[in-house]
């Protein structure tokens, strides 16, 4: 057989999510390559994706052009060959990784264009804690097994351009040079045959042709790729928020490593209740320096310890209430940051509307504990929990207003019951700490970092402030099977990640009962009673 | 209609000496009118929806054709239709997706093939088998040979498919069998061209009206004693005459190849694929010329014996590539051969894999195997280095992964009025207990996904109420029937609503009433909102479902009792409702009608509304919604109830925080159900409402900047 008999097409796997346009850039390469005068076939496997699911097309281009074929017409394949790609162009990072992992792209010969840009996946955002996939590691896989690869903001460019995705991956196709087709035939079609001038041309086609262009100069000219890159990370940084410092006594009583967190979280103390309530945030840490000092004198672990408790337990003595909810929503950035983040112009009106659903606890929260009792009390009687849904128009005198007044009981929080109470479960984790830390550093480490379980309001807190009391019974103090320190840390931080797994706890259950504790206590809850009687016997 | 097809409908004009640029199943939309269809029906669903869905756009120039077009009910309908061409000489093309449309068509189907057809039919089925599909994985391929029904499966090249389209019309014809023909998904998506044909006008249509009904005929009539005789008629006439059609009009294609004393048979929609998959072992050239000779099947069924056999006879021995269970093919010929004691070894699936689609990888995988055998001497090296290489590369892929990727399967749009539906279903089921749910086809399957994972069972579009049927009688609690409105009236009504009224079931059935069947594509339904609705609605951004009660005066009429409708985005009169219909007295069917218009088609309403409004400077207010990210806490319960794609997570801004916050990014388009969820479920107050209003009024700006002053002076920085 000849050579040309011999030579393949030229063969592009594009990866998208639904709604991405992926259809119209199929589209614009097949009418590209027909003007070049080149055979060429798509194919897609849309079906519901559409609907935000991952989707992906496939195009085959014959690298000599139709007049020299002599009216032969080249078999395509209508699907991707693993491992016998040219190039891969992807709007997403994991969707790239995925089709690397179907062996898709082979290191000797797949160029891999990929958007560095992540659209978390359901599984991803749904977690408790943080169940990101580790963007790094699906970097490392794309620079392991391409030929070449081209990473950069598919994202930022288009919206740059003002213009979709799809525009932007043609671009870095054509800059590529994967296909024989001049810069102009892309250009022609994405013009959608129009040739005047681009001040004249369609919105859209503008548009699209800015985002073609600046994506054909990123892959075309890796200088540009570089800078841009650069100017994406710096414009990243720039939301970086002023370091707090230390005053000098303050600074002489803890070690250097501890400084910046101490820093931040005497800050947030002072800024949450007053300076007496930062300095007892200060002798509270003092006790667990101490500690670690005793069982690591030498500071091997930089002072680990005492770090992260000053982080965790500024974070819980900073402990969510409508107050504090009020002054953070009531606050000028605040509103400035709503106006950003809308995107209004200079003069749109933008009006802010909050959503709060305080219940009987929240405000007894506030209340002495004998009149707190006799509120909650009064809720547990009632057939539903008393809920007040509150829309406050923060961008109103009278919304603004009662903010406000919300804000400046501050005074109330430390006369309020809630306050004691968390005092108290403060206490009792801060104890085991200490304690932990002088048996065994590593165990006072691990218990230090269940502070991560305490978050945020209501249910949501009283769920992490169980699941945190729980383990430190349970996992720190109590008897088990193997009551080594080792042992005890091991479990305390398979504990602590089980809790973050999912919502309902069973992760953290079968975790405790692994290590020979007791699973968590059911909690009561009410429940509707509907039962359908048998059928009655004749 | 989710798409517009201005241009596909130009393209449909084209004729003689014009070259057609598209998607193959647009050719064979083309291909149709080439042929002088008459009426051309069926039920929407991937991968053929655009065949219907252009033929529905493109109705004026049908009707200058005199072509009838009917968006049928449900695929049964659809099949049914075909009966105009069992007396008259009508051509007639129905659609569907396949295997799921064609068990809903059986009845009609086996109706239509007993007393056979006059006019041509065509049946084509989108073959919803392998990468990409939506549904149960079964071959049409039994419904051919059942039924006795030709079975096209054109080589995926828009020329042949399209002339495929013209013979099976013919052949359809001569041996009075309605032929179909199997189109996979990748096939109906393949953009390539084809040199048109003008298109006919049918002799009978709707311009030129038949005078008379044909004369009785019990022969006619699929009904004993005559079913009998049809059946002998099938073997004795009908099959020969098709044979005879496929041998004379060379309908299978015979390559050669430089190997003569091997062979491979291959269905012709799994041409390509054989062919890359040769050209990777290095058994053929660019252009399909191959070592290896082939017969490739445009007509899957019937095969004709005679050329099979001379395909086989007297060679080393030959490869059935045969895509999905059973070989019917391969057994065939097996059978054939045996008979005529044709000696020739026959393989397929003892080398290639029984189940699956057939890509070119398992082909290629296959086909060394039967190299290795027959040419010992063809190297293979470089072929088996690439298919050794794909597998070691997946394995260094995963181990450098550690953690297999998260899935990213479909969901509901930004804004779907289903989602909150589910929320407050989450919620209710808090209330009331966990029940037993019913789920069904359409965009609300997608609630089988995460963050809500819930549904028991699927059996079929329509089917989730009379799939409840034997579980809530043994059950303590209610079971819950999930339905939409095209599976209402696809089926669900009758299978359904009828049969849980007649036996006075103590059913729970909620309805989703978004307007169209969505999933497909939006096509319209009886209870879509009418076009002069949407003219004249002053404020286009709202629902216009509730401008069409259909769905509730059929439910009224049938004698339903219980019938509640709630706006879905109002997730706690939702969650009441749910929780009412779980736990009320009443022992009847209760219906709750979800009313949400679907939100693809609000905002292809909302868009250029918005834009036309901006353009003549008027008022216009723009709705996001937003989280404040240093009061939200990061537990991310807010997405559990949503999974809207714009409410995702971000790095935490707060160095002393380490787990990601809650954000709302652009493409929020202000459904509403954030705050609804912050409410009904007391989530976290992070939450915001923003009205962005554009070109606010003088009055508006005036109080707004004196507002603005006052709160500037509460606010502290």
């Amino acid at each position: 057989m000849t050579t040309m008999n011999r030579t393949q097409p030229i063969t592009l796997l594009v990866c998208a999510l639904g709604g991405e346009g992926g259809g119209v850039l199929t589209e614009w390469l097949v009418d590209t390559a027909r003007h070049a005068g080149y055979a060429a076939q798509s194919t897609s496997i849309p079906g519901v994706a559409q609907r935000t699911g991952a989707t992906t097309y496939y195009i085959e281009v014959f690298p000599v052009p139709l007049t020299e074929l002599g009216g032969r017409r080249p078999v395509f394949s209508l699907s991707p060959v693993p491992g016998a790609l040219d190039a891969i162009v992807s709007s997403e990072l994991l969707e790239t990784t995925r089709q690397i992992g179907n062996g898709m792209s082979a290191p000797q010969r797949t160029l891999v264009i990929t958007s560095s840009g992540r659209t978390l996946t359901t599984v991803e955002r749904m977690r408790p804690g943080d169940g990101r996939t580790d963007a790094q590691r699906l970097l490392d896989v794309v620079k392991a097994f391409s030929r070449e690869h081209h990473v950069f903001d598919m994202g930022t460019v288009a919206r740059e351009a003002g213009t979709v995705v799809s525009a932007v991956m043609l671009g870095a196709i054509a800059g590529s040079g994967l296909f024989p087709f001049p810069r102009e035939a892309y250009e022609q079609v994405v013009r959608g045959g129009d040739t005047s001038a681009p001040e004249k041309l369609s919105k859209m086609a503008a548009a699209s042709l800015r985002g073609f262009s600046k994506a054909f100069d990123i892959v075309g000219t890796p200088r540009a790729q570089a800078a841009l890159v650069t100017r994406l990370l710096s414009s990243q940084g720039d939301e970086a928020p002023v370091q707090p410092t230390l005053s000098a006594e303050v600074a002489r009583a803890f070690p250097p490593p501890v400084h910046d967190m101490l820093a931040l979280g005497h800050a947030r103390l002072v800024d949450y209740q007053d300076e007496t309530y930062a300095a007892l945030y200060l002798e509270r840490l003092q006790q667990v320096l101490a500690a670690e000092r005793a069982s690591d004198s030498a500071g091997a672990h930089g002072f680990a310890v005492t770090r992260e408790m000053a982080r965790w337990l500024a974070l819980w003595m900073a402990f969510d209430d409508i107050v504090r909810v009020a002054e953070l929503k009531s606050r000028a950035s605040r509103a400035q940051r709503v106006r950003n983040e809308v995107k209004a112009a200079d003069d749109d009106i933008v009006k802010v509307y909050d959503h709060f659903k305080p219940g009987a606890p929240e405000f007894a929260a506030l209340l002495p504990a004998s009149l707190a009792h006799r509120v909650t009390a009064w809720d547990r009687r009632r057939k539903t929990p008393f809920a007040l849904p509150l829309k406050v128009g923060s961008h109103s005198v009278a919304g603004m207003a009662s903010l406000r007044v919300l804000a400046s009981l501050r005074w109330l929080r430390k006369r309020g019951s809630r306050f004691a109470e968390e005092q108290a479960l403060i206490e009792r984790w801060l104890a085991a700490v200490v304690q932990g830390t002088r048996a065994d550093w590593r165990l006072g480490h691990e218990i230090a970092l269940c502070g991560r379980l305490i978050k945020g309001y209501g249910s949501t807190n009283e769920h992490g402030k169980r699941n945190l009391l729980h383990v430190i019974d349970h996992l720190a103090v109590a008897p088990l099977p193997d009551g080594s320190p080792a042992a005890r840390s091991a479990a305390i931080a398979a504990a602590r990640e089980a809790a973050l797994a999912d919502e309902a706890g069973t992760a953290l259950d079968a975790t405790l009962v692994r290590h020979g504790a007791p699973p968590r206590p059911v909690i009561a809850q009410p429940i509707r009673w509907m039962k359908r009687p048998p059928a009655a016997t004749p | 209609m989710e798409v517009s097809f201005s241009k596909e409908i130009e393209a449909l004009r084209l004729g003689a000496g014009d070259t057609f640029h598209g998607e193959g199943i647009l050719a064979i939309t083309k291909g149709l009118l080439q042929s002088g269809v008459a009426y051309v029906g069926g039920y929407q669903g991937a991968p053929v929806s655009h065949l219907l869905d252009v033929m529905v756009q493109a109705k004026p120039y049908m009707d200058e054709l005199g072509v009838h077009v009917e968006a049928c009910s449900n695929e049964a309908s659809a099949a049914a239709m075909l009966g105009a061409s069992i007396h008259y000489p009508l051509r007639g093309a129905v659609t569907w997706k396949s295997i799921v449309g064609t068990n809903v068509a059986a009845d009609a189907l086996s109706n239509l093939s007993s007393p056979g057809v006059k006019g041509g039919v065509l049946i084509v089925v989108g073959e919803d088998y392998g990468e990409g599909a939506s549904v149960i994985q079964e071959r049409t391929h039994a419904y051919a040979l059942k039924s006795g029904m030709c079975l096209l499966d054109p080589r995926p090249d828009l020329g042949v498919m399209v002339n495929m389209v013209e013979h099976g019309f013919r052949l359809s014809e001569h041996s009075n069998m309605p032929c179909m023909m199997e189109l996979r998904i990748r096939t109906c998506h393949v953009r390539g061209s084809f040199e048109c044909k003008n298109n006919l006008a049918p002799a009978i249509s709707t311009r030129a009206l038949m005078e008379e009904p044909a004369g009785f005929d019990y022969m006619r009539l699929a009904h004993p004693p005559v079913t009998f005789r049809h059946e002998k008629l099938k073997g004795d006439e009908r099959l020969p005459a098709a044979r005879r059609y496929i041998a004379e009009n060379r309908l299978n294609e015979l390559i050669p190849g430089t190997h003569a004393d091997l062979g491979i048979v291959v269905q012709g929609g799994l041409y390509n694929a054989l062919v890359r998959s040769l050209q990777q072992l290095g058994l053929a050239d660019a252009f399909g010329a191959t070592d290896i000779p082939l017969l490739v099947l445009n007509v899957a069924y019937p095969l004709v014996p005679e050329q099979v056999a001379d395909f086989c006879v007297g060679k080393r021995a030959v490869l059935v590539v045969e895509e999905g269970q059973p070989e019917y093919i391969e057994q065939e010929i097996a059978t054939l051969l045996r008979r005529r004691d044709i000696q020739t070894p026959l393989h397929g699936c003892d080398m290639l894999p029984a189940a699956g689609e057939y890509g070119v990888e398992v082909l290629a995988t296959g086909l060394a195997q039967f190299a290795q055998r027959y040419l010992p001497q063809h190297a293979q090296d470089s072929a088996q280095g690439w298919l050794v290489g794909n597998r070691e590369r997946r394995a260094a892929v995963a181990t450098q992964l550690e953690a297999p990727l998260p899935a990213r399967p479909p969901s509901f749009c930004i804004g779907c009025p289903e989602r909150p539906v589910f929320a407050a279903l989450k919620l209710a089921q808090q209330d009331s207990g966990p029940v037993h749910i019913a789920a069904d086809i359409g965009c609300h399957a997608f609630g089988t996904f995460e963050p809500f994972s819930m549904g028991h069972s699927i059996l079929g579009y329509g089917m989730s109420l009379a799939s409840r049927a034997g579980v809530s009688p043994m059950m303590q609690r209610r079971a819950l029937s999930i339905m939409g409105d095209g599976g209402f009236w696809h089926n669900g009504l009758l299978t359904g609503v009828q049969s849980a009224l007649f036996n006075g079931d103590d059913a729970v059935l909620l309805i989703f009433k978004n307007g169209y069947t969505s999933a497909t594509g939006t096509q319209d339904i009886i209870s879509t909102p009418d076009d002069e609705m949407k003219a004249h609605a002053v404020d286009k951004q709202q629902s216009l479902v509730d401008k069409n009660q259909t769905i509730e005066s059929t439910l009224k009429g049938l004698g339903v009792q219980w019938l509640r409708t709630v706006h879905t985005y109002h997730v706690d009169k939702m969650r009441k409702t749910l929780n009412n219909a779980f736990t009320s007295d009443f022992n009847g069917l209760k219906v709750i009608i979800a009313e949400g218009e679907c939100q693809l088609e609000r905002q292809r309403r909302i868009k250029p509304w918005i834009a036309s409004l901006l353009k003549k400077g008027k008022r216009v207010v723009r709705v996001k919604y937003g989280v404040d990210e240093d009061v939200c806490n990061g537990d991310h319960a807010c997405i559990r109830l949503s999974g809207c794609p714009t409410l995702t997570i971000k790095d935490n801004p707060d160095p002393l925080k380490v787990d990601p916050v809650a954000v709302v990014i652009d493409g929020c388009v202000g459904c509403g159900l954030c705050g609804e969820n912050a409410h009904a479920a007391t989530l976290c107050p992070s939450f915001y409402r923003a009205e962005v209003v554009q070109n606010p009024k003088w009055h508006e700006r005036l109080l707004h900047s004196l507002r603005g002053a006052v709160v500037r002076a509460l606010q502290p920085a």
